[in-house]
């Protein structure tokens, strides 16, 4: 067997380079290494609800505008489109000049033409945001254009009758609000002021994809996606890998030439005006444990990785930079805070813990912990949030604090005691007891609930932890059998409109208020900030916002979460987006670095391998030699 | 023969109604509707489309029985007759989540998984039948002592331990594999000769320890003691007299894993990254995939019937005293 395993494994040396070399020969091409820690879910736009089905889409699929890559806070600017839209005076009718010469991805669908790609119009997004609006395609986005576009509504209601009777819904029934009164010019008429709709255009929900490719794959539509994007699906096989490679036929689109402060330092605005994408193929492999995507990032097979609880001491030292091992392998380290929110709500409409009873909520509030939370259970990946608005968002503060924010057991005593409950104890003499609801099984929610007990037991509370699935915690909120719970939410667009809408009393379960929280000021000011532009005006409308908010305290902002992201040196060009679904059209690789460092990181060690083999022959065969009986009764003939 | 073999395939329909059972009510009654639609639809979902979602899927039916229905459509039209259809004529239809055929998933996933399991049995089978045989001849020495020691070893010690420290050793410290992943054709080679080599052994440790109990029982009988009183060398003893004769023990604790083969290896499929069924399985346990699991579950249970009935008929092959009636 020997003899075998050495054989192969020569074989496999002299095939591949390195024994270990993971991959099949790159053939001359730019290719980009990633990981992928489960399969997309599907790839049917007006489907996708989760980031990796995101991240695959986003490459294949451009929408009516794009994100720019550099330049923060985050800016729109033109990709189907040719221009910005041209709003009317009253907000409502939305004009938009469609990109001339796109053309979809060539794909056997398109049988007319021999599978060549044809150019895209303005109907073609009058189709795609139908799609998006018939219940029968089973839709995630829909919130974005409900109730928003003139007729729109009326084509959604007739699609989930059309659905339950298990019919398909017939697209040529005009919907008024949206029309494509030339090829080339899409016109949208709103219901009502909507500012955010540049941002739902943006979106792969709202991308155009070609009704021939609806009608040719009809089920298996989901698993082939055929879009504008820079990138088109060479290759999917589920567990396995999923291979991107170039859209031949994709439009002109250039790099950017402007950028943030520190950008052309950093060498991103090198390229500034080359035609994208750089590269020739994404490779991503599906690997779902943290392990081997671990070694394999360590080995050079993957270019960027990111930083598990398993392995952080290994990469970050405690003053969180990166290791002496990993500097010298010349790996950067990059923290990228996360437009995104988690806090623990307050049921408003809870007799013990909501309405009036703010002090109580103040009081628990003070108890929170956060500090100890980020250092202990994130390795120090957090920032305290201080209100619900994310950093890299409109309106965020870096300076802001939150009165009742930061950690002081002291005053909250004090408040808890004013609430009604000394030293935890109630006016019927018992003490007070919480329900804690985590919609999550599994340790890693359960730790920061109990974190949350220990907090509480500290200033008298007593907190009973109830671990819920996702859907048994949705239906609790929806039926308000809810006290205290933790969540968090992420954004869908950036405006803060997305994270205060969480307390708008319209929008209570089952809307995203999971608090129930409605104050007619509140609301007021909400309906007030969210048609407007990003001016100053608004700043001091969102301020007044967060303030009501910290006062009533319905939440207790936690943590925004920071990601830390490790690359190679060969990775160019790499500047974390918190939207696009990661822009790959703007990287690129240094091919050769990466081959020589692959090279030195991987000399198989054979002496290891035939000294342990020898170790195993030879205390065998010297057992063997021995030949004496052994003591005891063992098989006796 | 046949008569045998048609009374034992009769005996698997009670067999293949309870897991059509079993399954549906582990997977279609255990989860309400509402739970399920929530989960298809996430943290947008209106309760409009919650509720949609529900009658386009059917689960709105009636488990078992439709009272609403007339006559004999009280007990057909309901949800258990159509799972009951989908098993029982082997029509599993699409994935809940991937939209794929299940059974272009199925036969996709069954390469991979037999590029890994027909090795891990033949080796398995060869090495643990040589060795015990050898740790036979050895019987009562130092050499079988340590053959026991590292059975033991190797029967108590969980396999994710093997996997983590071959992982480790092997992959990463002396960088002879690839740590994971796959590839096609005869490319997949140095992705599967570890985690073989890790299931090898781990399974050497039991299987030589069951084949020297038999070995060692059929080698205090009267004719191996005839044989050795005729000059006959202990090696051709025990391979040629004592391995035949030992044959029907081995074959109920092989052909019975023959068909399992194709169900492939949950965790070494998981932890190397081979995209067979195993993986599979693993996959819509996570993803709640129903469809996909039932339909593994029911396959699983009718290779079990089939092994099971295979084995039988192979000890008519070794025993010629044995008779299928």
């Amino acid at each position: 067997m020997t003899h075998v395993l050495t054989a192969a494994l020569f074989l496999a040396a002299a095939v591949t380079g390195a024994p270990n070399d993971p991959y099949p020969p790159d053939e001359g091409k730019k290719i980009v290494y990633a990981a992928l820690h489960e399969d997309p879910h599907g790839l049917d736009p007006v489907q996708i609800g989760d980031t990796t089905s995101h991240g695959i889409a986003a490459q294949v699929y451009d929408a009516l505008y794009e994100y720019h890559y550099l330049k923060r806070p985050y800016e729109l600017q033109p990709a189907l489109a040719a221009a910005m839209p041209e709003v009317s005076e009253d907000g409502l009718t939305y004009t938009i000049p469609v990109r001339k010469g796109v053309l979809f991805q060539d794909d056997p669908c398109f049988a007319e033409t021999g599978g060549k790609g044809r150019e895209v119009t303005a109907e073609d997004f009058v189709y795609a945001i139908k799609r998006l609006a018939d219940e029968g395609n089973k839709p995630r986005g829909w919130w974005l254009l409900d109730g928003k576009v003139v007729g729109l509504d009326e084509f959604h209601e007739e699609s989930v009758k059309a659905a339950a009777e298990g019919a398909e819904m017939d697209y040529s029934r005009e919907v008024e609000g949206l029309r494509a009164p030339d090829r080339y010019t899409l016109r949208i008429r709103l219901t009502e002021p909507y500012p955010q709709l540049k941002y739902a255009l943006a979106m792969t929900y709202t991308a155009p994809v070609p009704r021939e490719a609806v009608g040719y794959y009809r089920d298996d539509f989901h698993n082939h996606p055929v879009g504008t994007g820079p990138f088109r699906i060479k290759e999917w096989s589920r567990r396995w890998r999923l291979i991107l490679e170039r859209n031949p036929t994709y439009r002109d689109d250039f790099y950017p030439s402007e950028g943030e402060p520190g950008d052309a330092e950093a060498g991103l605005l090198e390229p500034a005006g080359r035609k994208v994408p750089f590269i020739d193929e994404v490779y991503y492999t599906v690997i779902y444990e943290a392990q081997p995507s671990w070694l394999y990032f360590k080995q050079g097979y993957l270019d960027a990785s990111g930083v598990s609880k398993d392995n952080f001491q290994e990469a970050i030292t405690p003053e969180k930079d990166l290791t002496a091992e990993f500097m010298a392998k010349g790996i950067s380290l990059t923290k990228v805070p996360e437009a995104a929110v988690f806090y623990v709500g307050f049921n408003m409409e809870d007799p013990v813990v909501g309405g009036d009873n703010k002090k109580l909520r103040q009081a628990m509030s003070l108890a929170y912990d956060t500090e100890w939370r980020i250092e202990h259970l994130m390795n120090g990946r957090g920032i305290s949030a201080q209100g619900p608005i994310p950093p890299g968002i409109f309106g965020y503060d870096p300076e802001f604090r939150n009165p009742y924010k930061g950690y002081d057991p002291e005053k909250a005593r004090e408040l808890l005691a004013e609430a009604g409950y000394p030293g935890g104890i109630g006016p019927d003499g018992k003490r007070l007891t919480i329900a804690y609801d985590i919609g999550q099984p599994g340790p890693e929610a359960l730790q920061p609930a109990l974190a949350f007990a220990a907090d509480m037991e500290k200033i008298g509370i007593k907190v009973d932890v109830k671990t819920n699935t996702w859907a048994e915690f949705l239906r609790k909120m929806r039926e308000g059998r809810h006290q205290v719970f933790n969540t968090g939410w992420i954004l869908d667009y950036p405006d803060p409109e997305n994270f205060l809408q969480l307390l708008y009393g319209p929008n209570k379960a089952p809307g995203p208020n999971g608090t129930l929280y409605d104050n007619p000021e509140y609301n007021a000011l909400f309906e007030q900030m969210k048609a407007m532009p990003d001016t100053p005006e608004r700043l001091d409308i969102i301020r007044k916002m967060v303030d009501i908010l910290v006062e009533d305290a319905p939440w207790v902002p936690s943590i925004h979460t920071v990601s830390y992201v490790l690359r190679h040196q060969w990775s160019r060009y790499a500047k974390p987006h918190g939207i696009g679904g990661g822009y790959l059209k703007y990287r690129d690789v240094d091919v050769e670095l990466r081959r020589r460092l692959r090279g030195e990181w991987n000399s198989p060690n054979y002496g290891l391998l035939f000294g342990i083999l020898a170790a195993v022959a030879g205390a065998g065969l010297a057992l063997a030699f021995v030949g004496k009986p052994a003591p005891g009764g063992m098989g006796q003939t | 023969m046949t008569a045998y073999i048609i009374r034992r395939a009769l005996y698997t329909i009670p067999l293949v109604l309870g897991v059509c059972l079993i399954t549906f009510v582990l997977f279609e009654c255990v989860y309400s509707p509402k739970d399920r639609a929530i989960r298809q639809l996430g943290k947008h979902a209106t309760e409009e489309q919650i509720q949609d979602t529900i009658r386009r899927e059917g689960w709105d039916k009636p488990a078992a029985v439709n009272w609403k229905a007339p006559g004999f459509a009280k007990l057909t039209d309901t949800r258990f007759r159509e799972h009951l259809v989908r098993l029982l004529l082997l029509r599993f239809g699409r994935s809940e989540k991937t939209h794929e055929e299940i059974w272009g998933k199925i036969l996709r996933g069954a390469v991979p998984s037999l590029k890994l399991t027909i090795p891990i049995f033949a080796m398995g089978l060869f090495v643990g039948i040589c060795l015990s045989l050898m740790v036979a001849y050895f019987r009562a020495t130092y050499l079988d002592l340590g053959a026991v020691v590292v059975c033991v070893a190797f029967m108590s010690v969980s396999i994710l331990v093997y996997i983590i420290g071959g992982q480790y050793l092997l992959a990463q410290n002396m960088m002879l594999f690839p740590v994971y992943g796959y590839a096609p054709g005869v490319h997949s080679a140095p992705f599967l000769l570890l985690p073989v080599l890790i299931a090898v052994l781990k399974g050497m440790g039991g299987d030589v320890r069951f084949y020297r109990t038999v070995f060692l029982e059929e080698v205090n009988r009267d004719y191996v003691r005839t044989a050795r009183a005729k000059g006959l060398g202990e090696r051709v003893i025990l391979f040629k007299h004592v391995l035949k004769n030992s044959m029907v023990p081995v074959l109920t604790r092989t052909v019975l894993a023959i068909p399992f083969l194709f169900m492939g290896s949950l965790l070494l499929e998981r932890f190397f990254g081979i995209p067979g069924l195993g993986n599979m399985t693993i996959e819509a346990v996570e993803s709640g995939d129903f469809k996909v699991l039932s339909a593994m579950v029911y396959l699983g249970a009718l290779l079990f019937a089939l092994g099971n009935l295979a084995t039988d008929i192979s000890y008519t092959f070794v025993d010629p005293r044995i008779r299928l009636r």
